[in-house]
């Protein structure tokens, strides 16, 4: 993988490996210069086995996520371009017709990848090239391309499409691709090799002999000498396997998802009846299957030169395909990471509370180290040089976990994408290790060095007395008059006790300033050399990470300096509602939403210092946020202008994080009516009371501890939901009858063999030979098809449409469909957009019988949040009725357009099957110089079994290449994949509970040693170990419990917000689905795990000696 | 469990109250040894102490620190375990219980006042004086006013919904007498239970021990390092290296019910 969010990897590992080198430095000036608060940090690390073990665990999640995610990169990036170098071998350039043959250019310097990749895929669309060139055209360009610089080997390739019978095993498919290999393949030569590595000469292959790809094989048991009979436009002809070769293009093989024949060109010619043809040029680079890639760029420029004025032109199919592979993998790898951030998020919390945990175990040494002259950046140091002990080794061990997670998920990953002719093979680089242990000891730097300077700022007596710091709060001023609402005012805002201290601590506001602008200095340095090769790169990540670095730190000074010196309550009460107006100014939701949640929590801090009662705020305050947050994700304030602002995937983050802190912040300042509740039920077993009272009081009582472990869980439990319940509403939509729009069977012909009337054909055909005895007959299969709907598809490669009502269109690559009237009549697609004046589905299919200059397009075609492609403006995912968008259809290889209007936008479960644009048939024939492929759509009658019948037909039509699928079975097979993977991704967001959970197990430990004194007691005045062991138990249970709950009821909250909204599908989903069975397993997987954690510390605190207990402090 | 034979007196040149005749030992030890071992130190913290209590007597256990005070009243009241000797409590050998059975007689029978008051900061007053009731499986409503009562009685009634952090520490220790006479409790063991109070507070306190033991008859054994809290009991044991040195008579006077 070569790039993540859009940086160059490389850049990316020298900059976190400069910072990792910071971090080490720090530890090593420690080290060095002061090694006594080293050691007392180091020495801790042993005290306590059980909970170093837990914090090692807690501290190493992050990395393993990171590691994870990087680990499923590599591994996609791998297989991909494994699979582009095996396929195409020594293929580095493929010659074909030029996608803007037709259209004169105006664009000749793009050479974004998204046009590139329509290039590189041409030769995949088409089977054979719309303007195939002429055999003598062919030759004196490939005799003219072997003379181009560094290019050692071209030739000229046919291609068709046939069906296949193997007489000898009995075995049939209907779609396989042969292709004609001139005599000379100089160049190719270990192209066309047998399984064991012996190169095949053309020459050598008699006629009536072909040479069978693998895949081809495997799919039809063929094996050296089997008779195969081959069907091209209906005629067969029979061929003896000479042997059995390798998947390459140049025999027939694209992606393993095609079954490849090689034979010389002379008898694919007879057999496809194209005499004297070439579809493609191949074209491969001196150097090697990889290293020729680099004189891709001299060879295509050079090639092109030659074509100068021709409808071919040479495309960089081989460097295209592997800059694709990596996007792709740079893809899933965001994807990783951006679903892991609820995780990565709880990691850093559960860190900040390790340390905050330690800090309080150890608060009386701590107390009395500064007593005797230790200064408080001593104590800093000292829990720095103990954290990144724990860091440094939890990094390594999150690294080699993250390895063997995503080694598991590679695993079903490969399972999954075998379908689509994939082989996913496991990957990592050194660099994407470096990257995790990196990212993950940074991360955990930063986090241990703010714990670190939070646990240094300590009360001395308070610590070494082990009583809570005592409060700082200004007494309200007294008086009255103006003199007092003066002070009165001053007070609420400012927190100077003097103005002494007042201009000491405005000075930092400056000084962040300062530190700031050196940041935006070195940031903008850093994006003026980083595209100067690699040292240029390298250097501006570098400075941009430090850059970064000083304007955080400049953002924080000022903070600091803002929140020293004006009241946090105030202060939120200002920034807020700005950024709210930045937000609407800039239409940005992020802002306004921050905003809005500042402002709130602003006003309940105002209220909290003005000495309102905690409770009724801090509820008030969380609800309020989660009503709005429930409200702005699903587009529901009164205010439109608010629910139009624009958001994208950041905003998933910021809603769940916000949510579940409002959230907790209910729960924590509630709970205590739970305690009622649960003692009214602990009075059906009242030997639990007491327990059940000292489980419930204790967390109630460490509210901050408490909150987090909550938060914790939460999050992710969050997360969790929220992922399975949106994909569960998803596939129900995906799976009802609506997607199929009225038809039970899809036929596909291919072009050199076409069907016209598939119950006409299906009559007369000749019944299977292979067939067993339950095979319907012709005529029966005939006799259940009520409709057979024909659907025009146009040559990918060339259908392509401009929208004419919008400033600088662009012509969109986009699949071209002509429907016939049979089509318009009778199919169901239902419409979440119609021209004004349409009220109904039936209203459109009407409006397109009667014009045939109307179209209608899938709804991926006007973007949305979920993925859309977006490529017509002006109509919204929301919008239910659309003026008529005029659009040109142009086909590219000839120049030819026409305008029509889109007068439809098909529903989002309609457009899983049905994609592309789809106009009259008339406006198709009059565009393009003839379909690439037709498809029919038929309608069974009630009852038939549309598997059988796909299955009938398509035995029965073997000889005519139709391929024949239930159109349910399709959409039950896609959605089955689609939720395997998304469970794949469940689990790997799963990781993140054990955060949670190990949050639980390090609070149980502390909590042990914490209250050792009053075990003692409680064991005393009558607990017996049973019941000390139940309290434990249980204590862990309720918080675990209010975070999972927390997690579900707010994931389902949000979810149901979301799923019910026109942004999901069309309408919303009109029943909200909760699939009860997951989050019951998820919730109960953490809560079993959560207990897990408790057993060993509930027995530590059960089996503590009472007289022991009781002297310990 | 069959009924000691009369404890053999211990070493003592102290003199016990004239007129009281041994007939109700509620505490009877003997040769009770306890040893600590960490590692290779061995520390013997009670040499064979033999030390025997009556029902309803106030006794203080004096001596410097190290001596084994804490040690013998942890050994008495059965919350350590000895290495030797035997010990009954309401003519029960509670080193012969399970740790269950030891856990509910100690429920049942015994009170506990720390000098650190060990009350439940999570806990209000009426919460932390009700645990025992609860433990013991007394109903929530019956506990509750049980315990109301037990506040009323140390005068924090009023006080009942605080946290231990909101109270002083003369009223924090109140609520510990309250929660170990709660369950009306045949010993009160107390150690050092004016320690972390001042002369006010910890005469109060005392003054409270006073009354509650004439009132209600209930035995107490006080561990203290404070001689004039010492002298308000009927009897001072001093030890000394892990050995009663010597008994003396306090200035308590006791409750004519229990001298009858």
């Amino acid at each position: 993988m070569s790039e993540f969010f859009g940086i160059d990897m490389t850049y990316i590992m020298i900059a976190l490996v400069a910072i990792l080198f910071v971090a080490l430095a720090t530890i090593g000036y420690v080290f060095l210069r002061n090694r006594v608060m080293f050691q007392v940090g180091v020495r801790n690390i042993p005290r306590r086995r059980a909970q170093t073990i837990l914090i090692v665990i807690g501290l190493m999640l992050s990395t393993l996520i990171i590691s994870t995610a990087l680990s499923i990169g590599d591994t996609v990036d791998y297989s991909l371009t494994s699979s582009t170098f095996n396929e195409l071998q020594s293929v580095d350039q493929i010659v074909s017709t030029r996608t803007d043959a037709g259209v004169p250019s105006t664009d000749d310097d793009d050479d974004s990848l998204d046009e590139a990749e329509n290039d590189a895929f041409s030769a995949f669309d088409s089977i054979s090239s719309p303007l195939p060139m002429s055999r003598a055209q062919a030759d004196d360009f490939v005799s003219q391309f072997r003379d181009v610089d560094n290019v050692d080997g071209a030739m000229a390739l046919m291609r068709g499409a046939v069906a296949v019978q193997n007489v000898t095993r009995g075995q049939t498919e209907p779609f396989a691709v042969v292709v004609g290999l001139p005599d000379d393949i100089t160049g190719f030569e270990t192209d066309v090799q047998t399984l064991t590595g012996e190169s095949i000469s053309p020459a050598d292959i008699a006629p009536g002999e072909l040479l069978a790809s693998e895949s081809a094989a495997d799919e039809l048991a063929i094996e050296v000498g089997d008779q195969l009979t081959l069907f091209a436009n209906g005629a067969p002809a029979d061929f003896t396997v000479k042997a059995i070769v390798h998947d390459r293009f140049v025999t027939g093989s694209v992606f393993g998802t095609t079954f490849g024949f090689a034979m010389p060109v002379a008898s694919a010619s007879e057999l496809l009846g194209r005499a004297d043809e070439a579809d493609f040029i191949v074209v491969s680079n001196t150097g090697g299957v990889r290293d020729g890639l680099v004189h891709t760029e001299q060879v295509t420029n050079d090639i092109n030169t030659i074509l100068a004025g021709t409808p071919w032109s040479a495309q960089e199919t081989k460097q295209t395909l592997v800059e694709l592979s990596s996007e792709s993998a740079s893809f899933f790898t965001t994807f990783f990471v951006v679903l892991g951030l609820f995780s990565i998020s709880a990691g850093m919390l559960l860190i900040f509370l390790i340390f905050v945990m330690l800090a309080a175990e150890r608060k009386v040494e701590m107390g009395m180290m500064r007593a005797v002259g230790t200064k408080r950046s001593h104590l800093v140091q000292m829990f720095m040089s103990e954290g990144m002990i724990y860091n440094l080794t939890a990094a390594a061990i999150g690294c080699a976990l993250g390895i063997l997670v995503s080694i598991v998920m590679v695993q079903l990953m490969a399972r999954l994408f075998s379908e689509f002719g994939l082989q996913i093979t496991f990957h990592v680089t050194a660099q994407s290790l470096i990257i995790s242990y990196s990212i993950g000891v940074v991360l955990t730097f930063l986090t241990v060095v703010f714990s670190s300077w939070q646990i240094g700022n300590l009360n001395i007596v308070s610590a070494i007395r082990d009583v809570a710091d005592p409060t700082r709060r200004k007494d309200p001023p007294r008086g009255s008059g103006f003199g007092f609402i003066v002070r009165y005012i001053t007070w609420v805002l400012f927190k100077p006790e003097s103005w002494g201290q007042f201009f000491r601590t405005i000075l930092l506001i400056p000084a962040g300033i300062a530190v700031g602008a050196i940041g935006f200095g070195l940031f903008m340095a850093a994006t003026s050399v980083y595209d100067s090769g690699t040292a240029g790169g390298a250097l501006g990540v570098l400075l941009g990470v430090f850059g970064g670095f000083a304007i955080a730190g400049g953002v924080a000074l000022v903070l600091i300096g803002l929140s020293s010196i004006v009241q946090w309550g105030p202060l939120m009460l200002v920034v807020g509602p700005i950024l709210m107006a930045f937000g609407l100014d800039a239409n940005g939701a992020f802002l306004f939403g921050a905003g809005f949640s500042m402002t709130i929590i602003g006003a309940a801090l105002l209220l909290d210092f003005l000495g309102a009662p905690p409770r009724p705020v801090f509820t008030a305050m969380g609800l309020a946020m989660l009503v709005f947050w429930l409200l702005f994700a699903g587009g529901n304030t009164p205010s439109e202008t608010i629910n139009n602002l624009d958001g994208d995937i950041e905003m998933f983050f910021l809603s769940g994080v916000t949510m579940v802190i409002a959230g907790t912040f209910v729960l924590v300042y509630n709970a205590d009516l739970l305690l009622g509740l649960v003692t009214l039920s602990g009075g059906l077993f009242s030997s639990l009371v007491p327990s059940i009272k000292t489980a419930v009081a204790y967390p109630l009582a460490a509210k901050f501890r408490t909150g987090m472990t909550i938060a914790m869980i939460s999050l992710v439990m969050f997360a969790l939901v929220m992922f399975s319940t949106m994909n569960s509403n998803f596939d129900r939509i995906f799976l009802s009858d609506d997607a199929l729009a009225g038809y039970d069977v899809l036929v596909s012909e291919i072009p050199s063999n076409p069907v016209d009337d598939v119950a006409a054909t299906l009559r007369d055909a000749p019944p299977p030979t292979s067939g067993d005895a339950d095979t319907p007959s012709g005529d029966e299969l005939a006799d259940t098809i009520v409709n057979d709907d024909r659907v025009l598809q146009a040559n990918g490669a060339v259908s392509k449409f401009t929208q004419l009502n919008i400033e600088e269109p662009d012509a969109n690559s986009y699949p071209i469909q002509g429907m016939s009237d049979g089509f318009i009549e009778n199919n169901l697609l239902t419409f979440q957009t119609r021209m004004e004046g349409l009220e109904t589905d039936a209203d459109v299919r009407a409006a397109l019988a009667a014009n045939p200059d109307y179209a209608i397009i899938d709804a991926f075609a006007v973007g949305g949040d979920f993925g859309g492609m977006g490529v017509v403006e002006g109509i919204e995912p929301t919008d239910r009725t659309m003026a008529p968008v005029p659009i040109e259809i142009l086909d590219s290889a000839t120049g030819k357009t026409r305008e029509v209007q889109i007068i439809g936008v098909t529903s989002t479960v309609a457009s899983g099957l049905f994609t592309g644009l789809y106009v009259s048939e008339d406006a198709f024939l009059d565009t393009y110089v003839s379909a690439d492929s037709s498809l029919h759509y038929l309608q069974l009658v009630e009852g038939a079994d549309a598997n059988e019948t796909a299955k009938g037909i398509e035995s029965t039509l073997l000889s005519r290449g139709v391929q024949a699928d239930s159109l349910r079975q399709q959409v039950d097979d896609y959605q089955a994949q689609s939720r395997g993977f998304l469970y794949l991704i469940q689990g790997f967001m799963g990781i993140g509970l054990f955060v949670g959970i190990a949050a639980v197990g390090v609070i149980a430990f502390r909590t042990v040693v914490e209250r050792r004194q009053q075990i003692g007691m409680l064991r005393a005045i009558g607990y017996t170990r049973r019941a000390i062991a139940i309290s434990f138990v249980m204590e862990s249970s309720f918080t675990a419990l209010l975070g999972i709950g927390s997690g579900i009821a707010l994931g389902l909250l949000l979810a149901n917000q979301l799923v019910t909204t026109d942004d999901f599908v069309a309408g919303g989903v009109t029943s909200f689905y909760i699939p009860w069975l997951q989050i019951l397993a998820i919730g109960g997987f953490a809560f079993v795990a959560s207990l897990v954690m408790t057993i060993i510390p509930s027995r530590q605190a059960s089996s503590i000696p009472i007289a022991e207990a009781l002297r310990y402090e | 469990m069959t009924q000691p034979a009369a404890a053999p007196q211990a070493a003592t040149d102290g003199v016990r109250p004239s007129n009281e005749k041994v007939k109700d030992l509620i505490i009877d030890a003997r040769d009770v040894v306890k040893t600590y071992r960490t590692d290779d130190v061995v520390v013997e913290a009670l040499k064979g102490v033999s030390f025997s209590v009556e029902r309803g007597e106030m006794v203080a256990i004096m001596g410097p620190s190290g001596c084994g005070k804490t040690t013998l009243l942890n050994c008495l009241s059965g919350l350590d375990n000895i290495d030797g000797g035997v010990i009954y409590i309401n003519q029960e050998d509670i080193n012969k219980l399970s740790d269950d059975k030891r856990t509910e007689f100690r429920a049942q029978q015994m009170g506990f006042v720390f000098q650190f008051y060990n009350l439940l900061p999570v806990l209000n007053s009426i919460e932390n004086v009700e645990l025992p009731l609860l433990v013991s499986g007394t109903k929530q409503g019956a506990a509750r006013k049980k315990a109301e009562a037990a506040l009323d009685l140390v005068g924090l009634r009023d006080w009942s919904k605080h946290k231990p952090a909101q109270l002083s520490g003369g009223q924090r220790q109140r609520v510990t007498i309250a929660r170990a006479l709660v369950n009306q409790p045949a010993i009160v063991w107390g150690d050092e239970p004016t320690g972390d109070l001042d002369t006010t507070n910890a005469d109060a306190i005392m003054d409270l021990i006073g009354q509650l033991n004439r009132e209600h008859q209930q035995t107490f054994v006080i561990v203290t390092h404070a001689p004039d809290v010492a002298q308000r009991c009927h009897r001072i044991i001093h030890m000394k290296d892990g050995e009663i040195v010597r008994e003396e008579a306090g200035q308590g006077v006791r409750a004519q019910a229990v001298r009858a």
